[in-house]
């Protein structure tokens, strides 16, 4: 039971990272990004090509694999996502759905077809009432509060974090005080797909790396989102931990039932919601 | 300072603005009335960049604004105030104040001041969340946060919309200052009391056309007049 | 002028559609007779049951501008009702179809009430999250009925001369439940309905405002699109004779959603050729390259930013483009889509 609940911590946290930067992503430019999938994918991918080359030391090339997105993620901002605001939802969401699937021919492409292993970095078990428990998954779950902590504190406390929160509500009052939305808009795009691969690259080591695995996550993600609130920092990260749990232990009770019974659960807030409203 | 010729303008196919035009000469205070749907937000809007202009042009400061972005002309001088008193509620009265700073350019405390200097008491709040203030002191705070900076034509939008008579005096007073101080300010609002005291002309808009120009004080006083148009 | 303005004459543009419904219908079978040298019989027929896919999602994606990432839910559903009514309960083809049908509406029915009521992103999504609940139920939980990913044979036998067995027989009962969809989905658009569908999708509030339950409309066009969807569902079962969950798999959406698009939204034509060249493009592309799919993501990207009106879209322009030009005139009367 420990284990699922470690389980359930884990995938919460991963959820959390891919998630983020989808709910910002839609609060500030309402887009919904499918491309946020492959983004995800590349950074575990970029790993694995970048962990021979720095003789296996894996925060460096965690490090490297991040910093590889960014600028990708900027081409991506720049000549497809910023061509989208203020179009309607659905065009964006197809436009971006076209990303993800050329993105992941080109995976595909370079990497090839076959899931490919990554082994875990830490390797060590540490004991808690008595059971041995991977200490990579709860150092993957300390770094989600980190970087939860870490967000909080920049959306709070920077100037570009507060012009964010600004825009998030009234995207019009700040370009009349004269601030570049877009300019912005940009840089959590790119902070928020700097995450996404950080949940692929941490997640590597758990399962392996296959081109097709942003779109499995992808789904879990938009009922985080939706159950979170659409640009809601807080209550993706809730949510994201939530909806981790109710994998991990539906998996552990029945097994193929784990992603079903999260949409069930987004089905019942939604519902819920509506009646209050 | 202000030129709009032959503007037309609208959402998607609905035409809301027909052919409209208006001069606003620096240092002059100029107030829009009208009926609810005859374009005055629309008018505003177009102005200060947030909408565009099918046909026509506008003028600001001898240059050509029409099409230009909204923060292009903030930065250039354009203070637009919305009729919804929409702030940042999320972030604190201070740090609403701090994002028309920065993007201005101006140090914290010298906005600060030009902010408490119209209404003193909004020192009191610069440490509480923007969302939970009223909606006179909101309307307060945008103006405030609209002199931040160096402000050069002030749109604003419907100031003294549900607000009770004691705040509808502050708003007036504040207005007043900015009058003396020879702001440009072309202003909509339907309280033809605060449109009487303080108009140097008064544009009539009737279903998106400007139908009178009023520019002599004895005309302008007849509230009773003009209250037919609304 | 209001869409909703009654002076419109509707009976006017009610009496004009129908004739040129007759008229399109006969140019359709005609077009997809014309394809059968081309492509063979059986591949034409798939071509036809796939476009009423694409003219289900249109009704609510084109017409009534929302988009639906899980139609693919409904298809699979008239499949799988289909196939299991005529295993155990009646091998007739046409209450098969009809239990198909039927089944599709109900689901619609039921989970259109929770979704209808979203607003863009959470109805796509939301709906894509039933799907793949579907696509689990059928795949996994219902196991032992469905024979999950292995997949059943349906049960559908021969009645009188509908032997759908027969190629011809198959290809003349697809083609006859096409032109249904088309007749119905024309007249559907055509009418008060139609007007009120559209108007929504232009300006629901204004819609509310004017005194009509847009939460009905809005349900009605869902279970119709779902019904439709069923449709399709249960001509595969029909015509292919093995289901598998692969018929609803939410990946296949995909496909639905560029074909409604490239054919052109909104366009009941489009939606058809949208859906023959969809398949076609399948076909050439999978027998010639392994990967293909980043090519439809390109064309994806292209109609999204250059070609909205997909091909019909550039038909028209096309058509207005060429009637500027031979009018010469001072004025030439660009007829606005």
């Amino acid at each position: 039971m420990i284990q699922t609940l470690l389980y359930g911590l884990t995938t919460g946290a991963i959820l959390y990272f891919f998630a983020i930067g989808l709910s910002i992503t839609f609060g500030t430019m309402q887009i919904i990004n499918f491309a946020h999938a492959m983004v995800y994918a590349l950074g575990a991918y970029f790993l694995i090509t970048f962990l021979p080359i720095l003789q296996g030391f894996f925060p460096l090339a965690a490090l490297f694999a991040i910093l590889a997105i960014i600028p990708i993620a900027y081409v991506m901002e720049r000549f497809v996502i910023r061509r989208l605001y203020g179009e309607s939802l659905d065009y964006a969401m197809i436009a971006t759905f076209a990303l993800l699937l050329i993105g992941t021919d080109v995976i595909k492409w370079i990497w090839g077809n076959t899931p490919q292993p990554v082994t875990d970095p830490i390797g060590v078990s540490f004991q808690l009432f008595g059971i041995d428990l991977p200490l990579y998954r709860a150092v993957i779950v300390t770094m989600a509060f980190a970087v939860f902590a870490g967000l909080n504190l920049f959306f709070k406390k920077s100037i570009v974090g507060k012009i964010v929160i600004a825009a998030l509500e009234d995207t019009e009052g700040v370009r009349c005080l004269g601030l570049n939305v877009d300019k912005y808009f940009s840089i959590v795009f790119i902070l928020g797909s700097a995450l996404a691969v950080l949940g692929g690259v941490l997640y590597a080591p758990i399962s392996s790396a296959e081109p097709y695995m942003g779109f499995d996550i992808l789904l879990i993600a938009f009922a985080v989102v939706i159950v979170g609130g659409m640009g809601n920092l807080t209550g993706t990260f809730i949510s994201a931990f939530v909806l981790g749990m109710v994998i991990a232990l539906t998996g552990r009770y029945y097994s193929q039932a784990a992603d079903t019974m999260v949409f069930v659960v987004m089905a019942a807030v939604l519902i819920f919601r509506r009646s209050d409203a | 300072m202000l030129y709009v010729d032959g503007i037309n303008a609208g959402y998607g196919r609905a035409l809301v603005l027909h052919d409209v035009s208006l001069k606003l000469k620096e240092g002059e205070m100029a107030f829009i009335v009208g009926r609810n749907g005859a374009g005055k937000t629309t008018l505003l809007k177009t102005i200060c960049g947030l909408m565009k202009p099918s046909r026509g042009s506008i003028t600001y400061r001898g240059e050509n604004t029409r099409g230009v972005a909204p923060e292009k002309l903030a930065r250039r001088g354009v203070r637009f105030v919305a009729q919804d008193k929409k702030v940042f509620s999320n972030l604190t009265v201070r740090s609403n104040i701090e994002l028309a700073a920065y993007a201005a350019g101006e140090d914290m405390p010298a906005a600060i001041k030009k902010v408490t200097s119209i209404y003193p008491d909004l020192q009191r709040f610069m440490d509480n969340k923007a969302g939970g203030l009223s909606g006179g002191q909101r309307e307060i705070l945008l103006i405030g946060r609209a002199l931040v900076g160096n402000p050069r034509l002030f749109l604003i939008d419907e100031p003294t919309e549900g607000l009770a008579a004691i705040v509808i005096e502050d708003i007036f007073r504040i207005l007043s200052r900015m009058k003396q101080d020879n702001v440009s300010a072309l202003i909509v609002e339907q309280n033809l009391s605060v449109v009487s005291r303080l108009a140097d002309r008064i544009f009539i808009m009737k279903e998106g056309k400007i139908i009178r120009e009023i520019s002599e004080k004895s005309e302008m006083a007849e509230t009773s007049a003009l209250e037919s148009y609304l | 002028m209001s869409p909703l303005n009654p002076d419109t004459s509707l009976s006017r543009i009610c009496a004009t559609k129908r004739t040129t419904i007759y008229r399109d219908m006969v140019l359709m079978a005609a077009g997809f007779l014309a394809l059968i040298p081309l492509l063979a019989m059986h591949r034409v027929t798939d071509f036809m049951i796939f476009c009423i896919f694409v003219m289900s999602f249109d009704l609510l994606y084109g017409y009534m501008g929302r988009l639906s990432f899980g139609q693919m839910l409904y298809l699979g559903t008239g499949v799988y009702v289909s196939t299991l009514f005529s295993l155990h309960f009646n091998p007739n083809p046409i209450l098969s179809l009809m239990a198909g049908v039927v089944g599709g509406a109900i689901v619609a029915g039921i989970l259109g009430l929770i979704v209808v009521g979203l607003e863009g992103a959470s109805f796509a999504l939301t709906n894509l999250a039933f799907n793949q609940v579907g696509f689990f139920l059928i795949g996994s939980a219902f196991q032992k009925v469905t024979q999950g990913e292995d997949g059943i044979s349906a049960g559908v036998e021969p009645w009188g001369f509908l032997d759908l067995a027969n190629e011809h027989v198959a290809f003349g009962f697809v083609l006859l439940c096409l032109l249904f969809t088309f007749y119905m989905l024309r007249i559907l658009t055509s009418s008060p309905y139609g007007i009120i569908i559209r108007s929504i999708k232009e300006n629901e509030t204004r819609v509310k405002f004017l005194g009509y339950n847009t939460f009905f409309y809005k349900w009605l066009t869902f279970v119709l699109a779902g019904a439709f969807a069923a449709l399709a569902g249960t001509l595969y079962t029909l015509y292919v004779g093995f289901v598998s969950p692969v018929f609803i798999h939410p990946m296949n959406n995909v496909d639905v959603i560029f074909a409604a698009l490239i054919g052109g939204a909104g366009n009941l034509f489009g939606a058809i050729i949208g859906g023959v060249l969809f398949m076609a493009m399948k076909d050439t592309l999978s027998t010639h390259i392994p990967q293909w799919e980043w090519i439809l993501g390109l064309l994806l990207l292209v109609i999204v930013f250059w070609l909205r009106g997909g091909v019909t879209g550039l038909i028209k322009s096309l058509r207005d483009f060429l009637r500027a030009r031979m009018s010469r005139g001072p004025v030439a009367e660009v007829k606005k889509g």
